[in-house]
């Protein structure tokens, strides 16, 4: 445990030192909040930013986790997951404290854009939807981080890893209830749709704020994150020995 | 017990065999295992560091066999790997720091301080490592492995890419470690450090020791004069009497007599009668290179390079 907590504060204090990376995850989200959730002009909701809001903080998840893939590729193509492998530190606690990273890194992201979503007009939540909402966040933290660190450490080339990455973000997202709901999507969009983890989150996101206990999408990325955990560390294992 | 033992160690990548049944005991000195590059010098650190696991045989640090009781080695050992690999973005302190809390060292703010000023490291330990040159950063890394105070450190060419002032300083660091009681297993095919910094070195060729002993007991069982000579195109391999052939590399033909001075001028007669056409011909002492130089042979990579071989080896390396 001591372990984890020490990888998380490395990681962490690296990330707060790079001012421009910490300012330019907010951007995009943000950007997708103001210029669509403010502007877009739609007819089957009439606060089209409380819709969006849940499909944004999950994408600023999605985007954290997905960049937070490459730190631990990082970390072994620079050589320094062999100097950590050879410490008496369970080895375990490098991935457990590089899958909390990444998802305490998304939830500060989706707090500053919760915050900047009630600011320009959002619904304010009591604090159990609010709970709820990071339930959920968390738990797609994990899934997506350990998906993003699993391929990565696969893949183990920095530029098939990038490219990865651009190849899936902005699928992963259209296709996902983010924008519109299932009954306003074409229906073959709809399929997709109700396939996409992403909508498991985001959906569970949107039962907490509309007043519903998301129990079955919550129960569903559970799943889903044990499973994922699995697979992860079957790699993390299958690369370091 | 001896602090590292070292059983038949084999590991293949492939069909590649890159250590090939190593038996080996090093206890309480600074080790050196030399060789050219891809000899399996690293390969070896790797697995005693239980980084990778051996093909066949067996191998125990301190007495913990290196795959049935990893942890416990790696709880007695420091290993600093030949890429430097220290977080830029954090101080010196930090990094250090760092290392004394995934330890769990006791008073880890006391130990790290410790560690730092041992390394000379302490005016400018609170500055960012962006800032600090290559022999520090490869100090700060020594800080990091003794921070601990590991029973057993493992440096793979720590010395590689320093000036000669930063490896000197390198070198008497690992000394004053050697002294406190650490037993060092170091990794180089710098000859020459290895000759003047180590206590034991084992010339390491193919995977397999080629040559074992203290650099002076080595260059010793030489004892004579080098003679090298430079020649135009062949030379009989053993031109006149009491010499014997060390090695050839290109044109550079050497041999070791017991009186260089003498046999010097009937070498030059012998050749001459040969036809061999001499352009130079020198004599001095021996040295580690000349000791490599029998044990390893020729220097010539007999079959050039073999693609598939070193993709195999990266492949697994990874």
């Amino acid at each position: 445990m001591n372990g984890v907590v020490t990888y998380i504060r490395r990681d962490f204090l690296k990330w707060t030192r790079g001012k421009v990376a910490v300012i330019s995850s907010l951007v995009m989200p943000a950007a997708w909040l103001i210029f669509v959730g403010l502007a877009l002009p739609v007819q089957f909701t009439g606060n089209y930013l409380d819709f969006i809001t849940p499909g944004i903080l999950v994408m600023t998840m999605l985007s954290a986790g997905l960049a937070g893939g490459a730190l631990l590729m990082f970390d072994k193509i620079l050589g320094f997951l062999n100097k950590f492998l050879a410490l008496p530190t369970p080895r375990e606690s490098i991935l457990v404290g590089k899958i909390l990273f990444i998802t305490g890194r998304g939830l500060i992201q989706s707090t500053i854009i919760l915050i900047i979503s009630v600011l320009i007009g959002a619904t304010i939540l009591n604090p159990i939807q609010y709970g709820f909402t990071y339930l959920v966040l968390f738990l797609f933290g994990v899934l997506i981080s350990g998906f993003a660190t699993t391929i990565a450490l696969y893949l183990d080339d920095h530029d098939s890893y990038a490219a990865f990455n651009t190849m899936i973000s902005m699928p992963l997202f259209f296709t996902s209830s983010a924008l519109m709901p299932y009954s306003v999507m074409p229906a073959w969009l709809a399929t997709i749709a109700r396939l996409n983890p992403l909508s498991y989150a985001i959906d569970a996101v949107r039962e907490a704020g509309t007043g519903i206990i998301p129990v079955l999408p919550v129960g569903i990325l559970v799943v889903l994150c044990a499973v994922m955990l699995a697979i992860c560390m079957f790699v993390f294992r299958k690369v370091t020995v | 017990m001896d602090a590292i033992e070292i059983d038949n160690l084999t590991k293949y990548y492939g069909d590649l065999c890159a250590v090939d049944h190593l038996t080996l005991s090093v206890n309480n000195e600074i080790f050196a295992l030399l060789g050219p590059n891809g000899s399996g010098k690293t390969t070896t650190v790797l697995m005693l560091t239980t980084l990778l696991r051996p093909t066949e045989g067996r191998a125990s640090v301190c007495g913990n066999d290196v795959v049935l009781n990893g942890e416990a080695v790696r709880k007695k050992i420091s290993y600093v790997p030949q890429d430097m690999a220290v977080d830029i973005k954090l101080t010196g302190r930090e990094n250090v720091r760092f290392f004394a809390d995934l330890y769990g060292v006791p008073q880890a703010k006391d130990r790290t301080d410790e560690a730092l000023a041992i390394m000379e490291l302490s005016d400018r330990a609170d500055d960012l490592i962006r800032t600090y040159s290559g022999g520090m950063r490869r100090r700060l890394e020594l800080a990091q492995a003794l921070v601990h105070e590991p029973s057993v450190l493992f440096l793979d060419e720590p010395t590689i890419g320093l000036d000669v002032a930063a490896r000197k300083k390198i070198w008497e660091h690992i000394g004053t470690l050697r002294k406190k009681g650490m037993t060092v297993f170091v990794t180089t095919h710098y000859m020459d450090e290895a000759d003047q910094f180590c206590d034991r070195v084992g010339i390491i060729s193919r995977g397999q020791i080629a040559a074992l002993g203290s650099p002076t007991e080595l260059k010793a069982r030489l004892m004579k004069d080098v003679i090298t000579i430079m020649v135009e195109g062949d030379c009989p391999s053993l031109p006149v009497d009491g010499i014997e052939f060390i090695g050839r590399t290109g044109d550079e033909i050497s041999f070791s007599a017991e009186n260089g001075r003498e046999i010097l001028p009937v070498l030059a007669d012998a050749l001459t009668r040969a036809g061999v056409r001499v352009r130079a011909m020198s004599m001095r002492e021996p040295t580690l290179d000349d000791v490599f130089l029998q044990a390893v042979g020729s220097q010539e990579e007999p079959h050039g390079f073999e693609y598939n071989k070193f993709r195999i080896m990266l492949r697994r390396r990874k």
